[in-house]
């Protein structure tokens, strides 16, 4: 009987034992499975089932003035394949089942993207003989909606797509020399994508989803990780059907003139806005490759500096005016050659005697000798200050990517002949844009307004941030300013190219230029750099133009910029409804 | 396991009385037999209300999910073809984009004949007084050149290029999703079948200007 009892007590403790390490195994499992090693075990299902999806941010628009897209983002597709598995595959159509091989593939997916079979064939050769297990190549870069629909349906097995977001420019190389372009990697390279890179870059975004077998996301089950931004607008002031008048007009006349480059600036004169600003030669973003020389695709008229030359002398009269030192009809004797007391030596570009000349008479026969005898009323100090007013020496407000600021010595250091060259835009050097802007200012009752090439960036929600100052400085008060419109008046009507830059109905104040260009070894080459710079009416004035050519060797003078003058005044007139002058210019004497 | 223990403990114990004996035994007759109270329950109607009940909840979870999961299948294949006529769209403004960019735009004006006059002349209603100076226009005796490139337009037929509009298949728009035809067709086929282009396929009389 004790014996049972023992056993059936040895019995017992056994079985508990045994449960309670049972139990312990379970329960050290259970900690392990749902504490310790939870998150790996979790990430691993999931990844097993769960899709990542990246949520493409669409990179903001360059839009013109009227809204008309400049650079725009599309999406394209990437046709990918694994060479590898580039076998010989069946295909199930309607007509039953038909073998494909890889050459018919090959044949069938070159009909869409223009690539010959050959070429599509060497892909797979190459990709196979640098790597035998090869698994990834490219078949085609950036093909659009057509032809990725097109190559999809073709239903091979082992062509891949993938999408990539890319910049389509609808406008071509109008405006493309402000535009820029952005790499094939989305990276911004010039112009207006570089510069206004932080307004329309966007940020990608990305959200998972678990998805069935056969491939149905799993109600549910999408989370979004990241949400995609998407890049503002830019709003810039160009009129894109008048950049396109102007760059095609410039483009004759180079082409015609054989100059080297040329630009031409079209600017508002009441607001300071660029209208237009061509560029010859020019780059097309869709198509960057196709300007081969690099320092074509970019915009000469920010980023070239030159000697202004004649045009430089509307600014010298208007400051001797406004100081009180001049009237249009203030008479000098001009002769061929003036020594002046500091031992600079100028002379006229062509042989005279002396000439009995008023103000307006020095700009008419846009004489340097006569200039200087005004020019040295002020002092260098009093002049340097009227030029840096004028905007001369500093890069405009456009603030455009690797902008010149032009060459502008400080007055201390101008020797004997670079106190009085700078007084007809000489000893000095000036962008296009510069000179358009001293223009503006005269144009503008003396009040200079900044340059403004962007009008804002135009965010998601609608807000215009980055809006640029409209606040204008008088840099000559506006009597000289009208003094000195009437006085280029006078050289628009009874210049050499009178009959050249004539726009009926019009009063037009212009002045020309010619200067010597550099060589770029501290000499003058034998080009010359020809503008024309001006503004239209000149009563009221509301649009500048200026237009420079640099080394047009089949006409080296004015003459040749003076026709792309006239015709791009005129079609700006005429596109803004410019009413035509009524009263006739004051006549101005230009000689006593 | 412990009720277990009790019993076995008890069974062995051999030093109790009769009387506790006998109590132990009624109070234990007593709690275990009970075939009064037992009946009392009607235990099949509580099983099926339970088992009911439990049948119903599976059915609803299945009919539920079978309708999540069409659900599903339903959005998955409308958000395909949200992004196929997202993609036709997408091409066809391209397109329009594209034809309405000023050199698309000049070049056909000029094939159709047209001369761009530079000398603006107005007219002003109030008085009749014409301001400006009236000139004819001088247009190009040949084709300009395109001197301002857009490589979007290679390949993109002038107005006057185009198929006569009997040639063009007709092509409803709508029909886009299907849009595996090239979209320039359907662009341009509102063109070429617009009454003003029928004329232009022949050509138009040159202007007495040129």
């Amino acid at each position: 009987m004790a014996s049972t009892r023992t056993t059936h007590r040895r019995r017992v403790v056994v079985t508990v034992m045994v449960l309670f390490a049972i139990i312990a195994v379970f329960v050290v499992k259970l900690v392990d499975i749902q504490v310790v090693r939870a998150e790996t075990l979790n990430a691993d299902a999931l990844g097993n089932r769960s899709v990542e999806d990246e949520i493409y941010g669409s990179r903001g628009d360059i839009l013109a003035s009227d809204g008309t897209v400049l650079a725009g983002t599309v999406m394209r597709y990437n046709i990918t394949m694994s060479p590898k598995r580039a076998v010989k595959f069946t295909r199930t159509t309607d007509s039953g089942t038909e073998s494909v091989s890889v050459a018919q593939a090959a044949a069938e997916i070159g009909g869409h993207t223009g690539q010959t079979p050959e070429a599509i064939l060497a892909i797979i050769a190459s990709a196979l003989a640098d790597n035998p297990d090869s698994d990834f190549a490219y078949v085609a870069k950036q093909v659009d909606v057509d032809v990725f629909r097109a190559v999809q349906a073709l239903d091979i097995p082992w062509i891949y797509f993938k999408k990539t977001p890319s910049r389509v420019y609808p406008n071509g190389a109008v405006a493309g020399n402000l535009v820029g372009f952005v790499s094939s990697e989305g990276e911004a390279q010039a112009g207006l994508e570089l510069d206004q890179d932080a307004c329309v870059a966007s940020a990608n975004g990305m959200r998972t989803y678990e998805r069935g077998g056969d491939g149905v996301p799993i109600p549910g089950s999408s989370v979004t990780i990241s949400e995609a931004t998407d890049g503002g607008d830019v709003i810039t002031t160009i009129d894109p059907d008048l950049q396109w008048f102007v760059q095609q007009v410039l483009a004759e006349q180079a082409q015609a003139t054989g100059a080297a480059w040329g630009t031409v600036v079209v600017q508002e004169a009441k607001t300071g806005r660029l209208l237009a600003v061509a560029d010859y030669p020019s780059v097309d973003p869709n198509n960057v490759n196709g300007t081969e020389n690099a320092d074509d695709r970019g915009s000469r008229a920010f980023t070239a500096s030159f000697e202004p030359g004649s045009t430089f002398k509307a600014l010298t009269a208007a400051a001797v005016i406004d100081a009180g030192l001049a009237t249009p009809g203030s008479k000098i004797v001009a002769p061929f050659r003036y020594l002046p007391e500091n031992g600079a030596n100028i002379n006229d570009s062509s042989g005279h005697g002396d000439e009995n000349l008023t103000l307006t008479g020095v700009l008419i026969e846009s004489s340097n000798t006569g200039m200087s005898k005004f020019g040295e009323m002020l002092d260098d100090r009093q002049r340097y200050d009227y030029m840096t007013k004028f905007g001369v020496g500093t890069a405009t407000e456009a603030a455009f990517p690797s902008e010149d600021t032009g060459i502008l010595h400080p007055w201390e250091e101008w020797d004997n002949q670079t106190q009085y060259a700078t007084m007809f835009g000489q000893g000095l050097t000036t962008t296009a844009l510069q000179v358009a802007s001293i223009y503006q200012a005269i144009g503008n009752q003396g009040v200079r307004m900044p340059v403004q090439l962007v009008a804002g960036c135009r965010q998601a929600d609608g807000t215009i941030v980055n809006q640029p100052s409209a606040e204008g400085t008088q840099v000559v008060n506006a009597d000289a300013a009208r003094s000195t419109a009437q006085m280029l008046e006078m050289v628009y009507q009874q210049g050499w190219l009178a009959d050249t830059w004539k726009i009926p109905g019009y009063r037009v104040a212009a002045k020309t230029g010619t200067a010597q260009m550099p060589d770029g070894n501290g000499g003058y080459s034998r080009g010359y750099l020809v503008s024309v710079s001006g503004f239209a009416p000149a009563d009221d004035a509301q649009f500048v133009v200026s237009v420079s050519l640099a080394d047009p060797v089949k006409m080296n003078s004015s003459a040749a910029s003076a026709p792309v003058f006239q015709k791009v005044m005129s079609q700006v007139l005429k596109k803004y409804r410019a009413v035509p002058s009524g009263a006739p210019a004051p006549a101005l004497p230009a000689t006593w | 396991m412990s009720d277990n223990l009790a019993r076995v403990a008890g069974s062995d114990f051999g030093g109790l009385d009769a009387a506790s004996q006998h109590d132990r035994e009624r109070r234990h007759i007593e709690i275990v037999a009970s075939p009064g109270l037992r009946r009392a329950r009607p235990r099949v109607f509580y099983a099926l209300t339970a088992l009911a009940g439990m049948g119903a909840i599976v059915v609803a979870q299945l009919l539920l999910s079978v309708g999540i999961s069409q659900g599903a299948y339903e959005l998955s294949s409308l958000q395909d073809e949200r992004v196929e006529l997202g993609r036709t769209a997408d091409s066809v403004s391209q397109d329009v984009v594209r034809v309405s960019s000023p050199q698309s735009l000049a070049a056909n004006a000029e094939a159709l004949g047209m001369v761009s006059n530079s000398n603006p002349v107005y007219l002003r209603l109030s008085d009749g007084a014409v301001l400006g100076a009236p000139v004819s226009a001088s247009g190009p005796a040949g084709k300009t050149a395109a001197l301002v490139p857009n490589a979007l337009l290679t390949g993109m037929p002038l107005v006057t290029e185009l198929p006569p509009p009997a040639a063009t298949p007709a092509s409803t728009p709508g029909t886009g999703v299907a849009g595996a035809q090239p979209a320039t067709a359907s662009v341009v086929s509102p063109v070429a079948s617009a009454p003003v282009a029928a004329p232009v396929h022949s050509g138009l009389p040159s202007p007495t200007t040129r």
